[in-house]
C-alpha cells in the first residue's frame, strides 16, 4: 500500500480509532508511521472516525478497502462473502426456517432472493480472485 | 391516514434478530407509521462485499431498485452498516455514467434505479419526530442506561448529513425522552466489537469486555444497531464467562422507547419479566 501524499502523519486518526483503543492496530497505525508493519487493514471496523477527523482529507476508508481487495481475507470475512455469493445474504438460513421464525414472532412472511442473484449482480466468474 | 415506509432489516436482523423488527414495528405503529418489508432483498453490500470487490454498489443498487419498484421513496433501516452502505450507494448513483452501467445490469431483472431513495435509520427517523415520540411517553422509565452510538449512522458526515458526526447526540436525546438517565462512561463512541469479530474474535471480545467493565453503574446497555446487540448481548456469555458481576441486560432502542410508551413487553420482542 502506498502511503498517501496528503497524509500529514499527524496521528489524529490513531487517537480516534476504536480499534487502537482496544489494543489493535488498523490502517491508522500505517498512516501515522509508514514503516509500521504490525497492523492489519482487516481490523478496521468501518466506523469512519479516522476519515472524519483527518485534517489532510485522506480518503482512508477507500484506501483501506482497496488494500483489502489485494490481500487474502480472514476466515470470517471469507465465510460471510461466500454466503452472500451463494444465497444473497451474510448467513445461510433456508426459506422454511425463516418462515417458521417469522411466524413464531408474529411477523409477515418475506421471500429470500433467488439463489445466484447476488453472484450475477457482482459478476463473479470462475477464476476471479475471490 | 398513516404513513407507509419501506423496511430493510438487513441480513442480521432478518436472519437472527427478529425481535428488533418486532419492536421497531410496534414503536412506529404507535407513531402512525407502517412498514412494508422489502421482499427478496440481499445483503446491502458492505463492509463484507465491499472488502472483496468495488462492484458492491451493484448489490446496494439492487436493493434500492426494489424499494423504487415498490413505489416508496424512503427506506427505514435498523443497522448502522446497511444505513451507511445504502446511503453512500444512493449518493454515487447520482453519477449518470455509473447509474447507466448499473441499470444495464439491473435491466435483466426488470429493475432500474434512480438512487433518489432516502435512507432513514431508526435513530434518525425517531429523532426527526422527537415531539411525536415525547407525546406518546406514558410510562417514564427510572433506569440508568449506558448507550453505544451506532458508528456507521453518522459518518461520513458530508454524506450521512445527520447529527454531529464525531459526537452524535440524537440517541442520547431519545433515551432521555423515555425518562431514563444516560450514564456517561466515556465509551459511547467506542467499538462494540461486532465488526472486529469477523477478523479477530479475541479483539472483538476484548472490546466488548472493555465496555462491560466501564458501564458498571448502569442498569442496562442500549443499542441502536443489531451488531452492537449481537456482540454485547448474544455474545456476552463468551465475554464474562463466570464473572456474574459483569453481566448486564441489553435493550435495543425501540424496546426501550416502547416500554416508555407503555407497550407490553411481549409486543417488543422481550420475554416478559425476564429481560432485566
Amino acid at each position: 500500500m502506498n502511503h498517501p501524499d496528503e497524509c500529514l502523519q499527524c496521528g489524529t486518526c490513531v487517537t480516534v480509532c476504536p480499534v487502537e483503543m482496544v489494543g489493535g492496530h488498523a490502517i491508522v497505525t500505517f498512516l501515522a508511521d509508514p514503516d509500521a508493519t504490525d497492523y492489519s487493514v482487516w481490523l478496521c471496523t468501518s466506523c469512519w472516525r479516522c476519515q472524519e477527523a483527518c485534517p489532510g482529507g485522506v480518503s482512508i476508508y477507500e484506501l483501506m478497502m482497496e488494500q483489502r481487495r489485494r490481500e487474502e481475507a480472514p476466515a470470517g470475512y471469507r465465510a460471510a462473502f461466500e454466503s452472500v455469493l451463494a444465497c444473497g445474504l451474510a448467513l445461510q438460513v433456508p426459506q422454511e426456517e425463516l418462515d417458521q421464525m417469522r411466524a413464531a414472532w408474529g411477523l409477515e412472511p418475506t421471500r429470500l432472493p433467488p439463489p445466484g442473484l447476488a453472484r450475477a449482480l457482482l459478476c463473479a466468474e470462475d477464476g476471479d480472485r475471490w | 391516514m398513516g404513513l407507509k415506509l419501506a423496511f430493510y432489516p438487513g441480513c442480521l436482523v432478518l436472519q437472527r434478530m427478529p425481535e428488533y423488527e418486532v419492536a421497531t414495528r410496534a414503536v412506529l405503529r404507535a407513531l402512525g407509521i407502517e412498514l412494508e418489508i422489502v421482499q427478496q432483498a440481499t445483503c446491502c453490500g458492505s463492509p463484507v462485499v465491499e472488502s472483496f470487490t468495488a462492484d458492491w454498489v451493484y448489490l446496494a443498487a439492487y436493493n434500492l431498485a426494489l424499494v423504487e419498484q415498490m413505489g416508496h421513496s424512503t427506506i427505514v433501516t435498523v443497522c448502522g452498516g446497511c444505513t451507511n452502505t445504502l446511503t453512500r450507494a444512493a449518493r454515487v448513483l447520482q453519477d449518470p455514467d455509473l447509474r447507466a452501467e448499473v441499470n444495464h445490469r439491473l435491466e435483466s431483472l426488470g429493475l432500474s434505479v434512480t438512487g433518489r431513495v432516502e435512507v432513514r435509520h431508526l435513530v434518525r427517523l425517531l429523532a426527526e419526530r422527537e415531539e411525536k415520540v415525547r407525546a406518546r411517553i406514558v410510562h417514564p422509565l427510572s433506569l440508568r442506561v449506558a448507550l453505544t452510538n451506532p458508528c456507521q449512522v453518522f459518518r461520513p458526515g458530508d454524506i450521512m448529513g445527520f447529527d454531529d458526526p464525531m459526537e452524535p447526540q440524537s440517541l442520547r436525546r431519545l433515551v432521555e425522552l423515555t425518562g431514563a438517565e444516560v450514564v456517561e462512561y466515556g465509551g459511547e463512541d467506542e467499538c462494540c466489537g461486532a465488526t472486529l469479530y469477523l477478523a479477530s474474535p479475541d479483539l472483538a471480545l476484548a472490546a466488548g469486555r472493555r465496555k462491560l467493565e466501564a458501564v458498571q453503574e448502569a442498569d442496562l446497555l442500549l443499542h441502536g444497531c443489531g451488531n452492537c446487540q449481537l456482540l454485547l448481548r448474544r455474545f456476552q456469555r463468551m465475554i464474562v464467562r463466570d464473572e456474574r458481576n459483569l453481566r448486564k441486560p441489553a435493550l435495543l432502542l425501540p424496546q426501550l422507547v416502547g416500554l416508555a410508551m407503555g407497550l407490553p413487553e411481549g409486543e417488543l420482542g422481550l420475554r416478559e419479566g425476564t429481560w432485566r
